[in-house]
C-alpha cells in the first residue's frame, strides 16, 4: 500500500448490534498535522477515536499506520497514545511515577525515567517539586498537562485527544487551547483530537473535519469550513450563519426576498436549479439603498445582543425570515429597536450551497 | 443553622446514653469474668484473674480457637478472592446477566441464617458429606462472601474504568493493569472486605450449628456451656473474644494508616 499518509482508513465500519455507528469512513491523516474531528454528540466521533486507538474493533475496513495495517493490533501494542476526556491519572500514584508508567514499562532504568519525566514537566511548564505530589493535590489545568506529560512520555507516533478540555471553565480552556497548539509545534508530533466545540477546533487545527450520522460531512482546512461550507449542517454547525434558498433564473440567484443588482456576476448554477446562498453575520452591512450592495433586503430591527468585542443584531425581513448581524462594537449601529433597515452584502462574500 | 447550646447538650446525653446502653451488657460479662466466685452477684467480693489462667491452660479451648481461627481465617481468604472477582462482575463489566447476577449474589443475605444453616446442613446430608468445620466454612462463605462481594462493589463502582483502558494504550497487558491499577485501587476494598468476612465468621453462630457436625467453634460453645454447665470460662471467653475482634480492627486501621504514611513520605 503506497501513501504519504501517516494514518489511513479504508470504508471503516463500525456497528454495535443492529446501530451503524460508522457508516464506510475514509481518511488520511498527514504526519505532522493537527487534525481535530468535529461533531455534535452521537455523530460517531467517539467511536471513530476508540477504533483508532485500538479500544474497539472494526466491524469492517482497514486501519494503516504508514504501510503496517492496525485494526487488529491490541491497543497496548498500538504505537499511539491518547489523552482521556477524564485524563485517567492514576490516582494512587504520585505525578512522577503517572508520567513514569508507560516508560517502567518498557523496563527504562529509574534514573532515566526520572530524569525524562523532569524533562516532560519543564516542557509542560509545570514546576520540577510537581514530580512528587500527589494527583488529586493538582489543579484541573495542571492535571490537563500532567496526562499530556504522560502521554507524551510514551512516545507516540500519533497522539490523540477525546474532548479533554470539556469539563474545564472557559478561561481555563482557552489558555490550554493556544498552549496545545503552542505544545504541537514544538513537538511537532501529528496530533488527533476530537472535540463538539467548533471554536477549540477552529483554534488549534491544520485541518478539521466534520462528522454527522457515523459519516464525513466536510475534511478541509478550518478557513475553509468556515467560508465554504458543503451543506447546510456544515455551514450552521460552524457558527452563525445566514442561509437564503435561492433559485438560479437567468443567470441570476434569486428568492427569499433577496433584491440582486442585475449587474452582479452570473452564476454557475443551470437554470431552474436550487441552492442556498450563504452569508456570515459578518458580512452583511446596515445600509440605505444607496450603497450599491450587490444583494439587498429589507426588514425590521428586533434585538440586540452584546457579544463582547462584537454586537450582534436580529433583523426580520418581510417574509419572516431572521438575518443575523454582526458588528465590531466600534462599528454599532445607531437605529432603534423596531426601525426599519435595508441589509446588503456582495456577492464576493457570499458562498452557494447546492445540496444533493 | 448551628444548633443551640441546649440542643448540643441534650444530643450529647442522649448520645453517651445510647452508647451506654449498647456498652454495658459487655461491662457486666467483663466483671463476670474477673470474678472469684462461680456466678456473679454484685457487688463482687474478690476479684481474680484465675479463670483467664484456666482458659489458657485448657485444651479444650486451645481447640476451640484452633478451629474457630481456622474457619476464619480460611473464610476470608476465599471471600477476598471471591469479592473481588465477583465485585468486578458486580460493579466494573456490562455484560448480558449482570442483573441477574447482582440479584442472586444478593440473596443469600437475606435468608434467616438458622434456614440457610439447616438447608445447607440436609445439603451435605444429600451429597453424603459429614459435617465437621470445613463444611462450615463453605456455609459461612454462602453468607460471608456475598456481602464481601458488595463492600468490594462499592469500591468497585468509584473506580473510572478509563484508568484500566488507559494503562492499556500506555503499553500495559492485562496482567500488569491487574498488578498496577486494578488491585491497588481495590485494596482499600479488599481489605475491609476481609477484616469484615474474619469477624463475621469469627462471630457466627447459627450457621456454625447447623454444620460443624462433632467440630465446634467458640460461638458455639459458649451457647452449649450456657444452656448446660455454666462456668465462668463463658464470660472470660466471651472476653477475650471480643478483645481479639477489637484487636484485629485496630491493626487493620494501623496497617492502613502506616500504609498511607509510607506513601505520603514517598510521594512528599
Amino acid at each position: 500500500m503506497n501513501s504519504d499518509a501517516l494514518l489511513r482508513l479504508e470504508n471503516v465500519v463500525k456497528k454495535f448490534g443492529r446501530f451503524t455507528a460508522l457508516h464506510g469512513v475514509d481518511l488520511e491523516i498527514h504526519e505532522g498535522e493537527f487534525f481535530t474531528i468535529v461533531g455534535p454528540s452521537g455523530s460517531g466521533k467517539s467511536t471513530m477515536i476508540r477504533l483508532l486507538v485500538g479500544m474497539d474493533e472494526v466491524s469492517d475496513g482497514a486501519i494503516w499506520l504508514r504501510d503496517k495495517r492496525i485494526d487488529e493490533t491490541p491497543a497496548h501494542e498500538r504505537p499511539t497514545c491518547m489523552v482521556f476526556q477524564s485524563l485517567a491519572l492514576f490516582p494512587h500514584m504520585s505525578v512522577g511515577q503517572n508520567i513514569e508508567f508507560p516508560l517502567k514499562l518498557r523496563r527504562i532504568t529509574p534514573g532515566k525515567r526520572k530524569a525524562r519525566a523532569l524533562e516532560l514537566l519543564d516542557l509542560l511548564r509545570l514546576p520540577r517539586d510537581y514530580y512528587f505530589k500527589r494527583i488529586s493535590q493538582c489543579s484541573g489545568g495542571e492535571q490537563q498537562r500532567v496526562a499530556l506529560a504522560r502521554a507524551l512520555a510514551f512516545e507516540p507516533e500519533i497522539l490523540f485527544f477525546d474532548e479533554p478540555l470539556s469539563a474545564l471553565d472557559y478561561r481555563l480552556r482557552k489558555t490550554l487551547e493556544k498552549e496545545l497548539k503552542d505544545l504541537h509545534h514544538r513537538t511537532g508530533k501529528t496530533f488527533v483530537y476530537i472535540t463538539h466545540s467548533l471554536e477549540e477546533a477552529m483554534v488549534m487545527s491544520d485541518r478539521i473535519a466534520i462528522m454527522k450520522d457515523g459519516r464525513f460531512e466536510q475534511i478541509a482546512v478550518a478557513d475553509e469550513i468556515y467560508s465554504q461550507p458543503v451543506s447546510r449542517f456544515v455551514a450552521e454547525f460552524m457558527g452563525e450563519v445566514n442561509l437564503f434558498e435561492v433559485t438560479s433564473t437567468g443567470g441570476l440567484l434569486s428568492g427569499s426576498g433577496l433584491e440582486v443588482d442585475p449587474d452582479v456576476a452570473r452564476t454557475d448554477l443551470p437554470e431552474g436549479e436550487k441552492g442556498l446562498l450563504m452569508v456570515r453575520p459578518e458580512y452583511v452591512r446596515f445600509g440605505d439603498g444607496t450603497d450599491g450592495f450587490e444583494y439587498t433586503i429589507s426588514g425590521r430591527l428586533l434585538e440586540e445582543y452584546a457579544l463582547g468585542s462584537r454586537i450582534q443584531y436580529e433583523v426580520e425581513t418581510a417574509g419572516g425570515r431572521i438575518v443575523t448581524v454582526e458588528k465590531l462594537r466600534e462599528d454599532r449601529a445607531t437605529s432603534e429597536s423596531g426601525s426599519d433597515v435595508t441589509l446588503g452584502f456582495d456577492a464576493a462574500n457570499t458562498h452557494l450551497i447546492v445540496e444533493n | 443553622m448551628p444548633a443551640s447550646r441546649s440542643t448540643r447538650i441534650v444530643l450529647l446525653v442522649y448520645g453517651l446514653v445510647v452508647i451506654g446502653l449498647l456498652y454495658l451488657p459487655l461491662v457486666s460479662v467483663g466483671f463476670a469474668s474477673v470474678s472469684q466466685a462461680r456466678y456473679l452477684s454484685f457487688p463482687i467480693k474478690r476479684y481474680s484473674y484465675k479463670w483467664y489462667a484456666e482458659v489458657l491452660e485448657s485444651g479444650t479451648v486451645r481447640d476451640l480457637l484452633f478451629t474457630s481461627l481456622s474457619v476464619a481465617l480460611i473464610v476470608m481468604i476465599l471471600s477476598v478472592v471471591i469479592a473481588f472477582f465477583g465485585a468486578l462482575a458486580f460493579a466494573r463489566y456490562e455484560w448480558r446477566y449482570r442483573s441477574i447476577f447482582q440479584k442472586l449474589i444478593l440473596l443469600p443475605i437475606f435468608f434467616p441464617q438458622t434456614v440457610l444453616g439447616l438447608a445447607l446442613l440436609m445439603w451435605f446430608n444429600a451429597l453424603g458429606i459429614i459435617p465437621s468445620w470445613k463444611t462450615a466454612v463453605v456455609a459461612h462463605l454462602v453468607w460471608i462472601a456475598p456481602i464481601s462481594t458488595l463492600i468490594v462493589a462499592i469500591r468497585a463502582y468509584s473506580f473510572d474504568p478509563a484508568l484500566e483502558e488507559a494503562a492499556r494504550d500506555l503499553g500495559a497487558n492485562t496482567p500488569t493493569i491487574l498488578r498496577e491499577i486494578t488491585l491497588p485501587l481495590l485494596l482499600p476494598g479488599l481489605v475491609s472486605s476481609g477484616l469484615f468476612a474474619l469477624l463475621l465468621s469469627w462471630g457466627n453462630f447459627p450457621l456454625s450449628l447447623f454444620t460443624t457436625g462433632a467440630d465446634s467453634t467458640l460461638p458455639e460453645w459458649l451457647y452449649a456451656k450456657m444452656v448446660s454447665g455454666y462456668s465462668p470460662l463463658v464470660p472470660t471467653l466471651g472476653i477475650m473474644s471480643v478483645v481479639t475482634s477489637i484487636v484485629l480492627i485496630l491493626t487493620a486501621f494501623a496497617v492502613a494508616w502506616l500504609a498511607r504514611s509510607i506513601r505520603d513520605s514517598h510521594a512528599a
